[in-house]
């Protein structure tokens, strides 16, 4: 036999890890700050969230290089600071900590999914700066304390406004619901489950898949053996596309509810003609008569090459609703602009009219509800009962 | 501080997790074939998580948050982590120095000729499985605290991947080799822009370059060096 | 009938997995590795259908190109990577082929976006046939023909034609079949450039199915096909085909009966791993290395 390398003790690689951590929190340095006003931006250009980073990211320096055309904030420039996430909560401490110490930022935007937003918010809240998570959905992340801040409906609020749009809006009543396998898919499906009963509906039955999954042919059949007035799924249009695909191919007709996360363009090509009849939750009217709202879909559109999805609307939203709260304040010391986000009353936002927070950060706003029709998101209302889905207070 | 020495238990208890789970795989290494062992592994990975996503009382799909600090503030963790660090090294060069290292190596390099030496090799595959996997639960324990949430989408495939990267780069059996690889390659996409936004790319890219050319990895290529120096 | 709806989508996924597996398994049984990376050819295989049918509007061009590019892939796969690795240890070329898969899905990412590409047109998905209150779609109906003419036509291959024979034996005794004067080389060539094609028809039919080819298609695939093999009894394409149309049927009905308490893609190595503690060489492994 020729020689081969050793074989590894087994440790060895665990000794690494330790060694990674270790090394990477070596990288907090701290390095005086420019003259500017520098926001934070942390976004998952890399792994499984690529896709959404990518929208977010190109939808910030968007708003940035909108915001400084219009002059900028009290006369001083926006200088954006963007860091990779990759959506992980490791990755997310590493970067929140080279925000504050390197690069001395004091207003963050985070434009990523919940793992990251969930582990940067606590750094944030000790070291003082103001972050808003444009679209993380745990509940953790406003918990962490008074400087963090959510622009987008929590999971359980937007699943009790779903039972109230299909038990009350559209009036159907047995429901097949498929949940996605991760903190989204579940706490929006929890949020629907316990809501339910108030409208009428009956969940008939629940099924899961993983966010790796493509392939949903035993759910498909089970649903078509609950033959069910409605289904609804949450996912994310990756999912989605699919799975509304292969609904529609074995002959399920009704209509099919989804989740924020179904809303974006690549959904209706996934999807094709079988797309039709989605209703979209929490979604946002895209032929709404606002100039801001037309200027930013044309603009993204020629930036990136496709339409934006809503991902992209609500992190463009969350630097708008920033500047402004800087400019409120006066100033850009984070306790002040922390003051004036709090105090937020009916702001234009690209998604509608944002009512305010409440005491934990959470936003009080009507949902908005798109359905697909030939190909085209189209307004399917709004439900304004903000009772219904008000969002927990602590 | 309470937190203290509630944590220091927290972590041995991660420890001695980590050493049952890898003692359980270990017992199937015994029983399998070399490959047979490598695909297994993968699915305990797959099985592990895919049970723990489900499981309410483990946080399900929403993690476990809200685990309380160490008390120690950012700097004492990164003291606490770099200080477990240096004695998992150090550890681990002491084994490879003695008697059982020696019948690590002799195992891994054949088994049978091992045996006829009268080292109980099933004895020492359990003991690496079993330290070994110690370690990875100390990591484990340590990762919990800075990151004070859990999911089990932290735990996925790439960051096997990475880790196995890591060990082959900086050369199998070596542990300094790897420890640098481990510094090197955490370091690599904060330097470099491009090894960031690609970095699965490079890691994938690194792994086969390095199994093709230098298949002892950083420590195989310093040993040569040195070799051909004197 | 919700039973039978379910048996089809298990069937129907039984046959993806075994056409993606027997080129594994036939891999493993020549040259003992590993061949983690044929999940990349798979991928290309799909990224090929659907965008040279996107570009000509044929789906039938789109197959044909993926089934000539992908042998061409794996066959270079062969070459340059597992030969001169073919001197150490198994799980060394094992490592390597790891790390070619990871490399070439973030290959995937950056050259055709992380959105993914769609067909342009793609009928076949939408398409569906009715037998009684059963109900087919059209390329679950494909996935099955695919398979069942792909395995009839590798048992005709290596039990009626000289080459097939010759392969065959290569598998199974090497070095007889070297002393009979087969080119066991030209054998290995033959095997990544058949198991390579067979992948990217299983690539490209997943494809259709999901309208959608993401840079993330292979990787679950892959280590559901090593466990696959291995289930198999590594090397036995019959097994093979056995393990892939057990694993679709229990995936199929555990992902509505278990999935309360365990995910659908970790259903495979719990399969995988009390097979194994039973039977330590595998389901039909009657040959032991």
């Amino acid at each position: 036999m020729p020689k081969h390398p050793s074989s590894a003790p087994v440790f060895i690689k665990k000794a690494a890890l330790s060694a990674m951590f270790a090394i990477s929190l070596l990288t907090t340095a701290a390095m005086p700050a420019k003259a500017d006003i520098k926001i934070g931006f942390q976004v998952p250009l890399t792994g499984p969230a690529a896709t959404d980073g990518k929208s977010a990211q190109i939808a910030g320096q968007m708003a940035v290089d909108d915001i400084n055309a219009a002059g900028g904030v009290n006369g001083e420039k926006i200088q954006l600071v963007t860091y990779d996430d990759q959506a992980k909560s490791d990755q997310a401490i590493f970067t929140a900590n080279k925000l504050i110490g390197e690069d001395g930022v004091k207003l963050v935007v985070n434009g990523s999914y919940s793992a990251s937003g969930r582990a940067a918010a606590p750094v944030f809240q000790q070291a003082g700066v103001v972050m808003i998570s444009a679209y993380g959905v745990h509940p953790d992340i406003t918990k962490a304390g008074d400087y963090n801040f959510r622009l987008v409906h929590l999971g359980p609020p937007q699943g009790a406004a779903t039972a109230l749009y299909i038990g009350k809006t559209l009036g159907l009543k047995k429901i097949s619901a498929i949940t996605m396998d991760n903190d989204y898919g579940q706490a929006t499906m929890d949020g629907f489950v316990g809501a339910a009963p108030k409208y009428g509906v009956e969940v008939l039955n629940k099924y899961s898949y993983s966010l790796k999954d493509r392939q949903f042919g035993s759910i498909v059949a089970s649903v078509k053996r609950d033959n069910p007035d409605a289904v609804y799924a949450t996912g994310y249009f990756f999912t989605a596309g699919p799975l509304v695909a292969q609904l529609r191919a074995a002959g399920i007709t009704v209509p099919i509810i989804g989740s924020q996360a179904f809303d974006s363009e690549k959904f209706i090509e996934i999807a094709g003609p079988a797309a039709d009849g989605t209703y979209i939750m929490d979604s946002f009217d895209r032929d709404r008569k606002d100039e801001k709202l037309q200027k930013f879909f044309s603009g993204f559109k020629e930036k990136a090459g496709y339409s934006p999805e809503g991902v992209a609307a609500i992190t463009y939203s969350s630097f708008m609703l920033m500047a402004d709260a800087i400019k409120r304040a006066g100033s850009a010391e984070p306790a002040k602009v922390r003051d004036a986000l709090a105090a937020t009353k009916n702001f234009p936002i690209l998604e509608g009219t944002l009512n305010g927070f409440n005491s934990l950060h959470e936003i009080i706003m009507p949902i908005s509800v798109n359905v697909i029709k030939d190909g085209k998101f189209k307004s399917a209302g709004m439900i304004t009962d903000l009772d219904a889905f008000a969002p927990p207070e602590k | 501080m309470v937190g203290t020495s509630n944590g220091l238990i927290a972590l041995l208890a991660s420890i001695a997790a980590g050493c049952a789970l890898g003692l359980v795989v270990g017992f199937a290494s015994l029983r399998v074939r070399s490959d047979f062992l490598a695909v297994t592994t993968i699915g305990v990975n797959f099985l592990f998580t895919g049970f723990v996503r489900k499981q309410a009382w483990l946080g399900g799909e929403m993690g476990i948050s809200g685990i309380p600090p160490t008390g120690l503030g950012a700097t004492g963790n990164m003291a606490m982590i770099l200080a477990f660090a240096f004695a998992t090294i150090l550890f681990s060069l002491y084994v490879d120095r003695s008697w059982m290292g020696f019948a690590f190596r002799a195992v891994g390099e054949d088994e049978s000729a091992a045996t006829t030496l009268g080292i109980d090799s099933r004895a020492y595959k359990l003991a690496a499985f079993g330290i070994g996997t110690a370690f990875a639960g100390l990591a484990g324990g340590l990762y919990a605290f800075f990151t004070q949430f859990i999911t089990a989408d932290a735990f996925d495939f790439i960051l096997s991947v990475t880790l196995m990267a890591m060990v082959v780069i900086g050369g199998i059996g070596s542990t300094l080799g790897v420890v640098v690889a481990a510094i090197g390659l955490t370091l690599l996409p904060e330097v470099i822009r491009f090894v960031n936004d690609y970095r699965l790319l490079v890691y994938g890219g690194l792994l086969v370059l390095v199994i093709r050319v230098a298949p002892g990895g950083l420590a195989g290529v310093v040993r040569k060096l040195f070799a051909r120096a004197s | 009938m919700y039973y039978v709806d379910l048996a089809v989508t298990g069937i129907s996924f039984g046959c993806m997995y075994a056409m993606m597996a027997v080129g594994l398994t036939l891999v493993y049984g020549l040259l003992r590795i590993l061949h983690v990376a044929h999940a990349a050819v798979f991928a290309l295989g799909a990224y090929v259908v659907v965008l040279v049918a996107n570009a000509t509007g044929s789906l039938i061009l789109g197959f044909l190109a993926s089934i000539l590019i992908t042998p061409l892939f794996g066959v270079a796969i062969y070459r340059l990577l597992y030969q001169p690795l073919l001197k150490y240890r198994p799980d060394v070329p094992m490592i390597a082929s790891v790390g070619l898969l990871v490399l070439m899905q973030d290959a995937f990412r950056i050259v055709f976006g992380e959105q993914g590409v769609t067909f342009r047109s793609n009928p076949l998905a939408f398409t569906t046939f009715n037998l009684g209150s059963v109900t087919f779609n059209a390329v679950q109906l494909a996935l099955v023909i695919s398979a069942v003419v792909i395995f009839v036509g590798l048992h005709v291959f290596t039990t009626r034609t000289r080459m097939g024979i010759g392969w065959r034996a290569t598998v199974s005794r090497p070095q007889i079949a070297t002393s009979f004067g087969i080119d066991s080389i030209k054998v290995r060539y033959l095997n990544f450039a058949i198991g390579s094609a067979l992948a990217a028809i299983a690539g490209g039919l997943v494809a259709l199915l999901n309208n959608l080819v993401d840079p993330s298609i292979g990787a679950v695939v892959s280590y559901k096909a090593l466990a696959i093999i291995v289930l198999g009894g590594l090397g036995s394409v019959r097994g093979t085909l056995i393990a892939s149309l057990v694993l679709g049927l229990v995936e199929a009905y555990g992902t509505v009966f278990i999935g309360d308490w365990l995910d659908r893609d970790a259903i495979a190595f719990l399969a995988l791993i009390a097979l194994l503690m039973i039977r330590p060489q595998g389901f039909t492994g009657a040959r032991t290395a």
